[in-house]
């Protein structure tokens, strides 16, 4: 029998924000689902799209881009460049067939540890529901790269 | 006297006056339906020059040959509206100077070659505008709206068929005349963002790459779709992404060489429905 799907999420935070959100989930007990793989990066607006391609490329099923919320930046208007980005990125992708649950963008502030608890649960669950990204884990076999983790 | 023959004595003056060092244009190609580009440098070669309505390929590109402008000297163009937004865009994003582009205007209304007064690129604002307006209205091609009607997944099988027909040749890159950078990300080696062997799954990240950094400068010349050997409509990608950016930042590129490229710029009140 084969293990039940764990789905796998990788995140790509700015530290000054949602990292420290989820520093604050986790010093205020906070549980949520261990599927997501934080990266932090200094600001949203060095989350180039290369990143959410290079996730989905290694075999994560779904990817999570969350910073300050707009007026918040820690470097004054990186999250405004970061936002014109996903908003061409994200119609991009959904164009290109990659589902709109795959990869989500939010603003998540040092004080919202609750909200990013709650964010990675739906998520998690989201991406559990509809299962492995077959389609794109397909097209990485076709490569000869071994096997996504 | 046709617009053909009357260009062409056009570029004969420049060339003798010494107003411009080169004209770039179109000549008869290898067979009778095709058009390619020449490179004159001398006034008795200009009975070379052809203008009808095959002439579809944006020249605008090859002012970017390196130190092709760094001697300060100018050059005359033929180009449609496409060709001069993108001696705007070039002109904004610092890659050559308007001064030194003189235009000799164009424009395709089905057979038939229709003259654009202007001889720099800000003469044709009005004209631009008009575009504007019209792509505002224009109505995805039937291609775009079977796609949108789509779901996710039928449509990740269609571009998975599309993509697993391209050979990485990259003459998509080549014959855009936005594509300018130096060193692509795509021959980056450390990291290697995009896989390039010609699998499916690094075409694909081709080309949403190259969709995405055209977001906002493509001008939709069709250069890239001409180009590509194996047919791929790159130009649905391109609309797209000119539709999303005109509807979400009212950003049409190549307005004037002062306008702030899309990416760069930012309101504080864009849209921003899809963020959590």
């Amino acid at each position: 029998m084969s293990e039940p799907f764990e789905p796998k999420i990788v995140a790509f935070v700015c530290t000054y924000c949602t990292y420290a959100g989820a520093d604050l989930a986790g010093t205020s007990r906070l549980k949520y689902p261990s599927n997501v793989r934080i990266v932090r990066l200094p600001c949203t607006g060095r989350i180039s799209p290369m990143f959410i391609l290079k996730a989905l490329q290694k075999g994560a099923d779904g990817v999570l881009v969350s910073g300050c919320h707009p007026g918040d930046c820690h470097f004054d208007h990186g999250n405004y460049h970061a936002r014109r980005r996903w908003t061409v990125f994200n119609s991009l992708l959904q164009f290109a067939g990659v589902p709109e649950e795959r990869v989500r963008f939010s603003w998540i502030s040092a004080a919202e540890g609750r909200k990013f608890a709650e964010l990675i649960s739906e998520i998690t669950e989201d991406i559990r529901r509809i299962g492995p990204f077959e389609q794109y884990h397909a097209l990485i076999a076709e490569t000869g790269s071994p096997a996504p983790l | 006297m046709s617009l053909q023959e009357h260009y062409r004595s056009q570029a004969r003056e420049l060339l003798a006056a010494g107003a411009v060092k080169m004209v770039v244009g179109y000549a008869e190609g290898t067979t009778p339906e095709r058009r390619r580009p020449v490179f004159i440098t001398e006034p008795e070669e200009c009975s070379r020059l052809v203008l009808d309505a095959r002439c579809r390929t944006n020249l605008a590109g090859y002012l970017l040959r390196e130190g092709l402008l760094s001697d300060g000297r100018e050059i005359a163009v033929y180009l449609s509206t496409e060709g001069v937004r993108t001696i705007n865009i070039l002109a904004a994003e610092s890659q050559l100077s308007s001064a030194q582009v003189r235009i000799l205007g164009f424009e395709i209304d089905r057979d038939e070659v229709k003259a654009m007064e202007g001889k720099r690129a800000a003469d044709f604002s009005e004209a631009i505008l008009a575009h504007k307006e019209r792509r505002k209205k224009q109505a995805p091609d039937e291609l775009a709206a079977k796609l949108e009607a789509m779901n996710a997944a039928e449509r990740f099988t269609f571009w998975q068929g599309e993509f697993s027909r391209c050979i990485k040749c990259y003459a998509c890159r080549q014959a855009c005349p936005m594509c300018w950078c130096r060193r692509c990300v795509v021959d980056n080696n450390q990291p290697q963002w995009v896989n390039t062997s010609s699998h499916t799954l690094g075409n694909l990240e081709w080309n949403l790459v190259r969709a995405f950094h055209l977001a906002g400068r493509c001008v939709e010349c069709g250069n890239c779709g001409r180009a590509c050997p194996v047919d791929i409509p790159l130009h649905l990608l391109n609309r797209k992404m000119t539709g999303e950016v005109l509807e979400a930042f009212d950003h049409y590129p190549g307005m004037d060489e002062h306008q702030e490229p899309a990416l760069a710029s930012f309101r504080k009140d864009d849209p921003e429905t899809f963020i959590l």
